[in-house]
């Protein structure tokens, strides 16, 4: 479904993405793993569309997308998060989730309240809202959300566009372990729905659990691939996750500076 | 302007090129750097810079009126606005701060429709101008050069501005300065103080722009609209230099000053700012990144 | 008590140009994702565009060469593809600028427009203008009445404005607008294509703004470079601010309480020097409520409010 193959991307000299391969089956939930600065986001962004890669090809269903805007690459069904999900904040719950709705385009049909939607858009819309716990919350402001909902919304908002393939980003960083059951289960679930899943995260628990085959990656490399509980067992990558331990203990943690400042890059 | 100066023939005119350039970059230099060393560290459009030109014009013409010498005049008309900008930080921004851009930058228009409106219910709408002893220009290679009005202020300008940068690089308070508009939250770990760096670096701008000011009444005249008018072209140097950047605005300066002078051999001079931004439009157009590309940053967006 | 009534007809005939003006600029910079300082760009367009197409041929005093004395509705049109077409042509080197970029561009490009207007005089008739122009309707009523029918006229266009606004502010399109003014990497992620979303709603609000600048050439039957300097997109932003960025309503009202603040001591006839320190006086009152509105009410008279939907499901609406 999904095919990078020897892909590159670099910062001013720093080598964010170094001869990068990957392919994601259809209907398989495959994890991204490695330290802070490994080169995860910067690939979920090349991919995505939101940073070029210097060399390499990108294919989503065969297609070639490696040349096009990132909100064509959103149309073809490749929906991504971001590590922060903070929405629109000054924007209803319903309508975080409207702007998501691939057929919200057509809509001709007048509500009272002063918004045009078509019924059955709203009726999926609120069915979603329903299925993740927030359609009691539909007309509230997304900036007044507790950071748990905002969380359930940005699953809520991306199945709202249909999508063949979600990319999430840290969707476990900051989250409690209830809510990860919750997420897992969600995952899982939509995965039962026909979803393709590409997941970044730190937590290997978490990735253990909803993952069925795992990429690790060190230094903008791939360094493993395989099943994930091979993956997660295999010496390099114990290595890497006890000596970023070690780092972190020092008070060394540099290098997480490059992606959170990339990060807020793309959200601007 | 207090010389006039006829140009005899193609010689004579390039270096009126030069000249001209040379006085209205130092001129542009001393209003921009003000307005640069604050969007950098506060992050905004002070759009009311403009106007602390305007204080500093007709303060300095009302001191100059009282009897006084152009040089003190100078220095107290600096001080005044300094204080003003001092006073406009306290009451007006830092209160604000918090609220994002865009409502620092219509605060700061707000406060400079009542610097504007003030001005000119005092002084009213007629044009003035210094009342200086007139001089001659001197003379350099059989032409006509400078008068000692435009060659101090050439000097004076670009001293300002080297003394600008020196105190920025090699002073402590020039160097919590840098420290404050580079990542404020580290600043303060480090123990810098960002209220009284921000108190400093308003008083040190809007003085420049006082200063400025009453160099511009020197060169011209005095009138209301001329804080607005040179906004527009502080606007155009702070792009050209690349938004936020103090050096960068430095060169932009002088760029400017003379891509105008050379622009006016060819359109009217009442095309004079319109030319400043002719210029930063094109450089836009041929090259999206810009000049500022050479500063790092960037004009363009990331997606 | 006539000079009263006529100055107040004349204050909201001026309050309803303004208004266009603001639901203009709250299109594109309450809803939408741009921070415009330069809607008087289009506003001016717009009026000369009206001007030089209906006015009557240059007389021996005058050298502007057009002036095709053609029909009202044709210039009124042609104002709005103007004030479309020139937002066009800024936006394509502008709209792929940094928000704050855009902002100084904006009004770079406003400012250069306005000393073309001052400068070219054989399109423009530069800094003297154009004076006399027609008014619609003129002939039907008796000169007295006049005033009244500018009015329900100037109210008219502030009702098309308003029905052209609102209905973009309900459609999926004001929806991706209002997405990429929140949140840009996101609505992109939504599939919004930030370029071609804010050059439609670029070009729609200097259509509307075009259209305002008839509506200010039938105000003042002339048109000089100074009525469209850098003072007006600020005005319109103040108007907007006091009446609540990102809100129809408010963009309305704040156009209203604008005109009261800065032109209704234009009643108090003073002479000579006093009149130039009323005008200034009236400038820093502006400024002045623009600084306190910011600090104490900065959402504006009229805050931007959630948008709830009466109806939520087919159910609700048949028991309805």
């Amino acid at each position: 479904m999904l095919e990078a193959s020897a892909v590159h991307l670099s910062y001013g000299g720093l080598r964010a993405v170094d001869n990068v391969s990957l392919s994601v089956e259809a209907g398989r939930i495959v994890g991204l793993i490695g330290t802070n600065g490994a080169g995860k986001t910067s690939l979920f962004n090349v991919i995505s569309g939101f940073a070029r890669a210097d060399r390499g090809t990108i294919t989503f269903e065969g297609a070639r997308i490696d040349s096009e805007h990132a909100s064509a690459i959103a149309r073809r069904g490749l929906v991504r998060t971001f590590q922060t999900p903070l929405g629109f904040p000054r924007m209803t719950v319903l309508e975080n989730m409207l702007v998501f709705s691939r057929h919200d385009g057509k809509a001709r049909h007048r509500l009272a309240g002063g918004s045009r939607v078509p019924d059955d858009v709203l009726q999926e819309a609120m069915r979603t809202l329903d299925e993740f716990g927030l359609a009691a919350r539909a007309d509230i402001w997304v900036q007044d959300l507790a950071a748990p909902e905002l969380k359930m919304l940005e699953f809520a908002r991306a199945m709202m566009a249909q999508p063949k393939l979600m990319m999430l980003d840290e969707p476990a960083a900051g989250v409690n372990p209830a809510l990860i059951e919750s997420l897992v289960r969600h995952i899982k679930d939509l995965r039962e729905r026909g979803v393709t899943f590409l997941i970044v995260d730190h937590n290997l628990k978490f990735i253990a659990e909803v993952c069925e085959e795992v990429y690790a990656m060190a230094d903008g490399r791939i360094i493993a691939h395989g099943p994930s509980a091979e993956v997660i067992a295999n010496p390099d990558v114990i290595r890497l996750y006890i000596g970023e331990a070690a780092d972190k203990a020092d008070g060394r943690a540099e290098q997480s500076f490059t992606s959170t400042n990339h990060e807020q890059g793309v959200q601007q | 302007m207090i010389s006039s100066r006829e140009p005899t023939d193609q010689a004579g005119h390039e270096m009126d090129i030069l000249i001209f350039g040379l006085i209205s970059a130092s001129v542009v230099l001393l209003s921009s750097v003000g307005f640069a060393l604050i969007l950098r560290t506060e992050g905004f459009l002070h759009i009311a810079h403009g106007q602390m030109l305007l204080l500093g014009a007709y303060t300095g013409l009302l001191l100059s009126n009282l009897g006084l010498h152009i040089a003190p005049t100078a220095i107290g008309a600096a001080l005044f606005t300094g204080f003003v900008g001092v006073l406009f930080y306290g009451v007006l921004f830092r209160p604000i701060k918090a609220r994002g851009a865009l409502v620092l930058l219509f605060t700061s228009v707000g406060a400079a429709y009542v610097v504007y409106g003030l001005v000119g219910a005092i002084a009213g709408k007629r044009m003035l101008a210094f009342d200086l002893p007139p001089v001659r220009a001197f003379q350099l290679f059989g032409q006509p050069f400078m008068t000692v009005y435009e060659l101090a202020i050439v000097i004076v300008a670009i001293a300002s501005a080297l003394c600008l940068h020196l105190f920025l690089a090699y002073t402590s308070p020039g160097q919590a300065i840098r420290a404050v508009s580079d990542d404020e939250a580290l600043a303060r770990v480090r123990g810098i103080d960002p209220m009284r760096t921000s108190y400093l670096v308003w008083f040190v701008a809007s003085a420049l722009g006082g200063l400025a000011g009453v160099f511009l009444g020197i060169l011209g005249s005095l009138h209301l609209a001329m804080g607005w008018q040179q906004i527009i072209l502080i606007l155009a140097t702070t792009v050209l230099g690349g938004i936020g950047s103090i050096y960068g605005v430095m060169l932009a300066a002088f760029v400017l000053a003379f891509g105008i002078e050379i622009g006016l051999l060819f359109v009217e001079s009442s095309y004079r700012s319109g030319l400043a931004f002719l210029i930063i439009i094109v450089v836009l157009l041929v090259k999206p990144q810009g000049l500022q590309a050479l500063w790092g940053g960037g004009a363009g967006r990331t997606h | 008590m006539e000079g009263l009534i006529l100055f107040a007809v004349s204050m909201l005939t001026l309050g309803a140009v303004y208004g266009m003006l603001c639901l203009a600029l709250n299109l594109e910079s309450g809803l939408g994702p741009l921070w415009d300082l330069g809607i008087v760009s289009f506003f001016g367009i717009g009026a000369y565009t009206y001007v030089l197409l209906t006015a009557p041929p240059a007389a021996d005093h005058q050298s502007y060469i057009f002036g095709f004395g053609l029909p009202m509705w044709i210039g009124v049109v042609a104002s709005m593809v103007a004030g479309g077409v020139a937002a066009w042509l800024i936006g394509l080197p502008t709209l792929k600028l940094k928000r704050e970029y855009f902002l100084i561009v904006t009004l770079a490009f406003a400012e250069v427009i306005r000393q073309v207007y001052a400068n070219e005089e054989w399109l423009t008739n530069g800094v003297a203008g154009i004076y006399g122009l027609q008014q619609p309707l003129r002939s039907t009523v008796p000169a007295m009445q006049y005033s009244y029918v500018l009015l329900a006229l100037a109210l008219l266009g502030l009702a098309f404005a308003w029905a052209v606004t609102r209905s973009i502010g309900a459609s999926p399109f004001g929806r991706a607008c209002k997405a990429l003014r929140e949140n840009e990497a996101l609505a992109i992620t939504a599939g919004i294509d930030p370029r071609g979303v804010s050059m439609r709603v670029y070009m729609v609000a200097g259509a509307l703004a075009g259209l305002a600048g008839v509506f200010g050439v039938w105000y003042t039957t002339l048109i000089i470079p100074g009525q469209f300097e850098a003072d007006l997109t600020f005005f319109v932003w103040a108007a907007l601010i006091i009446g609540g960025i990102g809100n129809q309503r408010g963009a309305l009202i704040g156009a209203f309480v604008f005109i009261l603040l800065h032109d209704a001591l234009r009643f108090i006839q003073v002479s000579g020097e006093w009149a130039v320190t009323l005008t200034s006086l009236r400038t820093a009152l502006v400024g002045l409520a623009l600084i306190l509105i910011l600090r104490f009410r900065p959402e504006g008279l009229f805050g931007e409010r959630p948008v709830t939907f009466a109806q939520r499901t087919p159910q609700e609406a048949e028991r309805a």
